[in-house]
């Protein structure tokens, strides 16, 4: 079978030697793309169409012209993005209100009388605290349009929500902007491209605040805050000793109690009724980069990181996957036939992410021991349906000295507690600025994370810190970019840094939802510096986005006033006007950017010149500070 | 010579065949990203039209064995090579008489839409090793096949 490339050679060399097809075969299939599609002038809104846009047909049907098609798709795609955010934000305050009502566990005291702190909660008790804490959030996201979010003013940077408030683009209630974004993009209804431009934005402020930095915050409530920490990475964390179950999604407090259970004495005696050492949790996609993340607490239980989206099918397919608990995605459709072959049972706890062969069990905190129970009786009878039946080929594959951990919170705490020592080597050019790489993975930007492996590798060598959040770090840590060796691949000042410090020139935020402590260390330092976030010499790229979530993520970038690259185009090229707006005029919007650039070298480039422009105007050193100065 | 040969059934009307003609013809470059598809000077030299049956029909240039186009061209615009059996349009030679618009049995060649002063024509992507149309043809309908060239 044909099959694309991967950065990760290993992981390719191992899946070319599988029998099992995989999305790396698929997308060899489906190599031949729309052009139409592609430009994002393709309407299927009514039945007079499907319309495409070309120079003899310059309207569809109705009358619309390639800037509303583009812009009604673009807007519809936020808006999708921003619901699956907002989805997860919602169930993440709704699990920590139940705790605070069932007097449930809360692992970090600290933050919750930060959010408090923030939110101006004055509750005494602890659990009332926490009730107050996430009934504000739901308040906020269950509001209708006409009014606005209260929170978004305590959360954002003030330089910013006074920008936001001039452009109007203030949110009202999360989800009523969402509703509303479907009903404007709907049949002859909206067809002012700027007004629906802008509203992509306005999703992007509450995907951003609500959906990213939001749950990571509640999260850490719940689960613990991150601490800094070295740990294995990639396949060669699955132990088949334990009954090996692998999460998929990204909604990490369904599994609180869950993650606990595993590791109590009787449950431990049921795994070992049956042969095995105890039961682990196997990281995938995202959730598994908060476990990751969050790992300090969880030692245990958690086996590691195995890889991202386009990791988890080859993961199967080693055979040392006994169970699959999702609730999000990306758990992918073709995982389907894989687990079959293998014979592992599947329990999904979100409608939102149900696979066909998966058993629906609706989470609810309330019901979490009981729900517990059955995922663990579950697995265990899997374990021992298949065990013997299968055949298992677990490949040497990943890294063991790879820094997790990292937060706005464990950064700031290595750096003395303060931003200072960072801005001192930004400010002397030792390190000329900070990219975040962000986003998902996709097999068509050259390849499983060959783009973003490739940008990350030239941004470092000229001397750019690199922070990354989403599948982009599940692949950049699995190359091994962020174990601190892989200083030796950065440019020679950025080298002596990592050296001195004993760190990769890759820093690794976690899951997509860390993207929302990016913006918080952009603020910080910001606020550190007295000037607005696109003065910052920092730039976005999101070079191999993935779904509509990453357009919501990039809209919440742009809204923040940063440079966002993109490798492949969301699907605007059709409309002058949308592609003006963004590309062109952005910067004088909110001193936003979409950057599209497929060329790797190029794109580098174009990033390390934004980043040369910011330092010339805040007057700092373009030359570089020479080695060992 | 290669003909680009086609199977009706297969045609879906996704016109990606059509683009890729455009893109592949684009002055400003060749990408899919490059092409402005609301400027009437991207044309393509194929298009779809739905036969009696209102089932999509591919309508490409044949390079035909007889071409009408060249036996009514009196300009000397329009040429078959011997060697290839590509019927080539010279634009410098055309006096825009469109006597070969006229006689095209297939109805695929048209004048511009801008000017209405030249004739557009398929030149297989000039020497490309596929067609573009081909290549991008996601449904098997387009193929090439290799056929004798008779004069």
């Amino acid at each position: 079978m044909k099959m694309c490339n991967s950065a990760d050679v290993v992981l390719q060399e191992f899946a070319a030697g599988k029998s099992q097809e995989t999305s790396f075969n698929r997308v060899e299939k489906q190599k031949i793309k729309c052009g139409f599609g592609q430009l994002g002038v393709c309407c299927r809104l009514c039945s007079n169409g499907p319309c495409r846009i070309t120079p003899q047909a310059p309207k569809g049907v109705c009358g619309a012209t390639a800037d509303v098609i583009v812009s009604r798709n673009f807007l519809r795609a936020v808006a999708s993005g921003a619901a699956c955010y907002l989805h997860i934000v919602e169930t993440t305050a709704r699990n920590l209100k139940s705790i605070g009502q069932n007097k449930g566990k809360i692992k970090s005291e600290k933050a919750l009388n930060d959010l408090a702190n923030t939110f101006g909660i004055e509750a005494k008790d602890l659990y009332d605290k926490a009730i107050a804490v996430a009934d504000k959030v739901l308040a906020d996201l269950y509001k209708p349009r006409f009014e606005k979010m209260e929170l978004v003013e305590k959360m954002a940077y003030a330089p910013r929500y006074k920008k936001w408030k001039e452009l109007n683009i203030l949110p009202g209630g999360a989800k009523s902007e969402v509703f509303d974004a479907i009903v404007k993009t709907s049949t002859n209804l909206s067809s002012d491209p700027v007004d629906m431009l802008l509203h992509s934005l306005n999703l992007g402020i509450s995907t951003g605040l609500y959906g990213l930095t939001l749950t990571n915050l509640l999260n850490d409530v719940m689960l613990g805050e991150p601490v800094i920490r070295q740990a294995s990475v990639g396949f060669k964390v699955v132990d088949t000793n334990y009954i090996n179950i692998m999460i998929t999604g990204h909604q990490h407090s369904v599994f609180a109690h869950l993650q606990d259970r595993l590791i109590d004495d009787d449950v431990i005696e049921i795994a070992k009724s049956v042969g095995a050492k105890g039961f682990r949790l196997v990281g995938c996609t995202c959730v598994g980069q908060d476990l990751q993340l969050r790992g300090e607490h969880y030692q245990e239980v958690f086996s590691g990181h195995a890889g991202n989206n386009f990791t988890s099918e080859s993961l199967l397919t080693t055979g040392g996957i006994d169970f699959i608990v999702s609730e999000f995605n990306c758990t992918l459709p073709g995982i389907e036939p894989i687990v079959e072959e293998f014979m592992v049972d599947m329990v999904c706890l979100d409608d939102v992410a149900k696979k066909t062969s998966a058993e629906h069990i609706p989470f609810s905190k309330d019901k979490e021991v009981e729900i517990s129970q059955t995922i663990i009786e579950k697995a265990k009878d899997s374990y021992v349906k298949r065990r013997g039946n299968v055949t298992i080929d677990i490949p040497i594959h990943g890294h063991d000295d790879v820094i997790t951990g990292v937060s706005e919170k464990s950064l700031k705490g290595f750096l003395g507690g303060t931003w200072a020592p960072l801005i001192d080597l930004i400010a002397s050019g030792k390190i000329k600025g900070v990219a975040a790489i962000v986003g998902c993975s996709n097999l068509t930007a050259k390849g499983h994370d060959v783009f973003t492996v490739e940008l990350t590798k030239e941004l470092i060598k000229k001397d750019i810190l690199v922070l990354s959040a989403g599948c982009s770090s599940g692949g950049l840590e699995n190359v091994g970019l962020m174990s601190p060796k892989a200083a030796s691949l950065a440019g020679d000042s950025l080298r002596e840094v990592c050296e001195s410090l004993g760190i990769p020139p890759v820093l690794n935020f976690g899951p997509c939802l860390a993207i929302g402590r990016l913006e918080i260390v952009a603020t910080e330092l910001a606020e550190a510096l007295n000037i607005d976030i696109p003065q910052l010499p920092l730039i976005l790229s999101a070079p191999q986005w993935l779904e509509e979530q990453a357009l919501a993520d990039g809209a919440f970038g742009l809204a923040l006033g940063l440079p966002l690259h993109l490798a492949i185009s969301p699907f605007i090229g059709g409309s002058e006007v949308v592609s003006n707006v963004l590309m062109n005029a952005m910067p004088d919007i909110t001193g936003g950017q979409l950057i599209v650039n497929d060329d790797v070298i190029s794109t580098a480039d174009v990033l390390e010149k934004i980043i040369i422009e910011r330092r010339k105007s805040l007057g700092l050193a373009v030359e570089l500070v020479p080695v060992n100065a | 010579m290669k003909r680009i040969k086609i199977k009706q059934d297969l045609c879906m009307a996704c016109m990606n065949c059509t683009i890729a003609c455009m893109a592949e013809h684009n002055e400003q470059g060749k990408g899919i990203f490059d092409l402005d598809l609301t400027d009437l000077k991207n044309e393509s030299r194929n298009h779809i039209s739905l036969d009696s049956q209102k089932k999509p029909a591919p309508i490409f240039c044949r390079h035909c064995d007889e071409p009408e186009c060249v036996f009514t061209c009196m300009s000397g615009a329009m040429t078959k090579d011997s060697e290839t059996g590509i019927v080539s349009y010279n634009e410098d030679k055309c006096s825009s008489c469109f006597m070969c618009v006229m006689s095209c049995p297939y109805g695929v060649l048209k004048t511009d839409e801008l000017r209405n002063s030249v004739v557009i024509k398929c030149d297989v992507c000039d020497g490309r090793e596929i067609p573009r149309c081909v290549e991008n043809c996601p449904t098997g309908c387009l193929y090439v096949e290799e056929v004798g060239v008779c004069l």
